[in-house]
């Protein structure tokens, strides 16, 4: 230890004697790390998978077109009456269909409306996506109820508190009981809903019966579309039988063999369907696992993976540039080491002076890289804002970020002190 | 000074000379890119709307209570917005509609000429449902046959009008007269001059619009108005107070000039053009330190040979000369590398974002920005290396 230190006070003689080469070397490498972090923040949570151990098991199928079309992929939302055929099957060992939808809340007439993002989903949905409840209990069927679950915040907004089941409320002025309140919750990415990069936002307010909005004509606040003659105004009658989709569809398929079955399943109702009339393309079922969705839609955010690609060259260059400074450091420095050399020190002895001095360029180059991509952070929160619920860290990230800076720090800092440590002993002492 | 005596300096360096060239041709492949980004973003923010973008005012909202947004309260309501707004000081024309201009996408629809379907279809075309003084707001030009001077339902008898924009006009009917031909969505009216709608439309031009109030408004709409010049911030002021006047129970989303509608629609590749701006901007102060770096360190290992040369008659100017040459030279050779590597880089970034192609004169110039870069960070180095007595030489014997 008491010769760890001393390396660690030779170390920092070294840097006194010319600090402004080792400041611009340790400049160089808190901003690539720095920039290099504040991205890879962004691009890890991007991709990070919210349900482990249970995305691979969620499926969203997608299988009749109501219109024709050669080499063309089925509709990305399903109809109403789709999902129903879908839903006959008993294979998934869960299923849900579900929309949002915009809507107002208040308790009482008199208050001023709160505007809500509204989840019209099935019951299945909650334990699909390992939702919590902090309070009562989901819909007993896929019924239509006028019961609602709230989110958290949503509680606490309304009531200023969360133990609310069995109070009522007013959702767009029709009287609703709450029968559930989840607990904290936030899903990122929100992959249930990937459509139109919906998956880059935050959780609903209300979640409510699926049969109870299209009843009640809630419409599809992100993509709907009709391929008939159906009425939108009329989702509780024609809505449920005419091709107007607005709905996701996840199932859950545990095993190899139930995704098997699905597959066929889908194949044969697609076949009998296009018997009927009622499936005029040629038949291409999708069968998409949950983490393969936003590539399947197409809406990965290119921005972040465009950013990613150019930070890590940005990296490259200051790797490449921080190890020319501290090459020209170490050469400056080649008599000493050639000094220590005829004075006795092993190479090894010298390689250990060289690990303290990584350690300290670690420590250096780590704050500035904190410092450095925080306000990198904050940039990009503000430029690119579609993103900024993915702008947090983590002990995974600051993992990450310390073993950058420490494999950074020895490669920067290998290279000029073998050859330092290497060069000929008698030419550098005559010099 | 010769080139093979400059190549041969570089040559007993080639570690540094290597990590400098690599930095350089990366720091130019970027620059590249980073250009044309902004390029693109920039001619997307200019790129002809035919709106009047900074005195022209968009208000997004929706009414809070169900009731409101069922007809006949609803249209109602949109009669007494419209009337409110036209009477503020300085609104030239107010209007109506289901959906703003210079959007990502909204409502729209197939739009086809029912005698020519399969020749004519197209799938995603924009269908504006407005009140009769939406193209004033606009200020449009009406090219063929007369605007509609009142409005009528989308659930009467007779299907309403429809109102083309020019270019969607000549993909229906190439060099045809139109007024009066049947579409699906009913009979052509009038044809006015082009307008921004939707981005993600065939055309951004392509507009279809009828004069009646929208079926529904779950989704919101928007209220639109034209200022005499200069009027636009004063209106603006007023709005909030205005419409909550004429009825409280509405959620405004927003209130913007177009000019901010379009900026707004361009956000993301506005902020991915100045993230790489920065970099880029970071990335020539690394090049920069880097080229400083090896200058000095390098005046000061050669200061015998640089004594020597100025006692055997070379003057300070020549020094001079010969050490920004050695960075000319490096910097010509990293820049050459590097519109190999701004190649590969567009390519890679093509696959992920929208990004034009490389052309021959941007390698140029970034060249010249690089080489200017490197010029300046090389200039005190040199300078130093100038200042090195002849009396120097005498060291070396």
């Amino acid at each position: 230890m008491e010769q760890f230190i001393y390396y660690l006070k030779v170390s920092l003689l070294s840097i006194k004697r010319a600090p402004l080469p080792y400041a611009l070397t340790v400049f160089i490498l808190s901003v690539g790390l720095g920039v290099f972090f504040a991205n890879a923040t962004f691009y890890y949570q991007l991709n990070s998978d919210p349900l482990p151990g249970k995305s691979d098991k969620l499926f969203f199928p997608m299988t009749l077109t109501p219109y024709d079309c050669n080499d063309c992929r089925p509709p990305r939302i399903l109809s109403y009456s789709n999902v129903q055929k879908l839903a006959a099957s008993d294979i998934p060992s869960a299923q849900a269909a579900m929309y949002s939808s915009d809507g107002y809340a208040r308790l009482t007439i008199d208050q001023p409306p709160t505007p809500v993002v509204i989840r019209i989903t099935q019951r299945d949905f909650f334990q699909m996506f390992d939702v919590p409840l902090l309070h009562g209990s989901v819909w007993p069927d896929d019924n239509g109820h006028h019961q609602v679950i709230l989110s958290r915040p949503m509680a606490l907004k309304l009531f200023g508190r969360t133990a609310v089941v069995g109070e009522s409320l007013l959702l767009d002025d029709r009287n609703f009981r709450i029968i559930g309140v989840l607990d904290e919750w936030q899903m990122l990415p929100r992959l249930y809903d990937a459509n139109g990069r919906n998956h880059l936002t935050a959780n609903e307010d209300i979640f409510l019966p699926l049969e109870t909005g299209y009843d009640l004509n809630y419409l599809s606040k992100t993509n709907s579309q009709t391929f008939d003659d159906t009425d939108y105004r009329q989702l509780a009658t024609e809505g449920r039988v005419g091709a107007l989709h607005q709905l996701q569809y996840w199932v859950q398929l545990d095993t190899a063999a139930q995704q098997e079955d699905y597959q066929q399943y889908m194949q044969s109702l697609a076949e009998d369907e296009k018997a009927a009339g009622r499936h005029p393309a040629p038949i291409n079922n999708q069968l998409v696992p949950m983490l393969g969705i936003v590539d399947y839609f197409g809406d990965d955010p290119g921005d972040i993976k465009a950013f990613a690609l150019v930070t890590l060259l940005f990296l490259v260059v200051c790797l490449f540039n921080a190890s020319h400074l501290a090459l020209n450091r170490y050469l400056s420095n080649q008599y000493e080491f050639s000094l220590r050399r005829a004075l006795g020190a092993s190479r090894s002895q010298l390689q250990l002076q060289m690990l303290a001095d990584v350690l300290l360029m670690t420590v250096f180059s780590l704050l500035g890289a904190l410092f450095i991509g925080y306000a990198g952070v904050s940039l990009m929160n503000a430029l690119l804002p579609q993103n900024s619920l993915f702008s947090t860290w983590d002990l995974t990230l600051i993992t990450a970020l310390i073993l950058a800076a420490f494999t950074c720090s020895y490669l920067v800092t290998l290279y000029p002190s073998l050859r330092a440590s290497f060069g000929s002993l008698n030419q550098q002492l005559k010099e | 000074m010769s080139l093979s005596l400059l190549l041969k300096v570089m040559l007993n360096r080639k570690i540094v000379t290597i990590l400098l060239l690599l930095q350089l041709a990366i720091t130019l492949a970027l620059l590249l890119n980073s250009v044309l980004l902004a390029q693109q973003t920039h001619q997307q923010l200019n790129q002809p709307t035919g709106l009047e973008l900074e005195d022209t005012l968009l208000v997004q909202l929706k009414p809070t209570t169900p009731q409101l947004r069922m007809y006949p309260l609803l249209e109602d309501l949109l009669q007494r917005q419209v009337r409110a707004l036209q009477n503020i000081p300085g609104v030239i024309a107010a209007a109506y509609s289901n959906q703003a201009v210079i959007t990502q996408g909204g409502n729209n629809g197939n739009i086809y000429d029912v005698d020519n379907e399969d020749r004519t279809n197209i799938s995603s075309v924009p269908m504006y449902f407005v009140s009769p003084d939406f193209f004033k707001v606009l200020n449009v030009n009406v090219v063929q046959g007369e605007l509609p001077q009142l409005s009528s339902y989308l659930d009467g008898d007779t299907q309403p009008g429809v109102i083309l924009t020019q270019r969607l006009t000549e993909r229906l009917f190439p060099g045809e007269s139109v007024v009066g031909r049947q579409l699906n969505r009913g009979p052509v009216s009038a044809v006015i001059s082009d307008f921004y709608g939707q981005r993600s439309a065939e055309d951004v031009m392509y507009n279809s619009i009828q004069v009646a109030p929208p079926y529904a408004v779950d989704w919101g709409y928007a209220l639109m108005l034209r200022t005499a010049p200069g009027q636009a911030g004063a209106v603006r002021e007023q709005l909030t107070t205005v419409l909550q006047t004429v009825e409280p129970n509405i959620e405004i989303y927003y209130i913007r000039s177009l000019a901010e509608q379009q900026r707004q629609l361009y956000r993301n590749e506005y902020g991915l053009a100045s993230l790489l701006t920065i970099l880029t901007a970071l990335m020539l102060l690394v090049t920069m330190i880097s080229s400083y770096s090896s200058a000095h360190f390098h005046v000061l290992k050669r200061q015998q040979e640089i004594g020597v040369k100025r006692a055997l008659g070379a003057s300070k100017r020549l020094i001079f000369i010969e050490l920004l040459s050695e960075s000319w030279l490096c910097t010509l050779i990293g820049a050459f590398l590097g519109i190999g590597c701004a190649l590969i880089l567009n390519q890679a970034l093509a696959q992920v974002i929208s990004i034009p192609s490389l052309n021959w004169w941007l390698p140029l110039i970034t060249s010249a920005i690089l080489l200017f870069s490197v010029t300046l960070a090389t200039w005190y180095p040199a300078t130093i290396a100038t200042r090195v007595s002849p009396a120097t030489a005498t060291k070396a014997l």
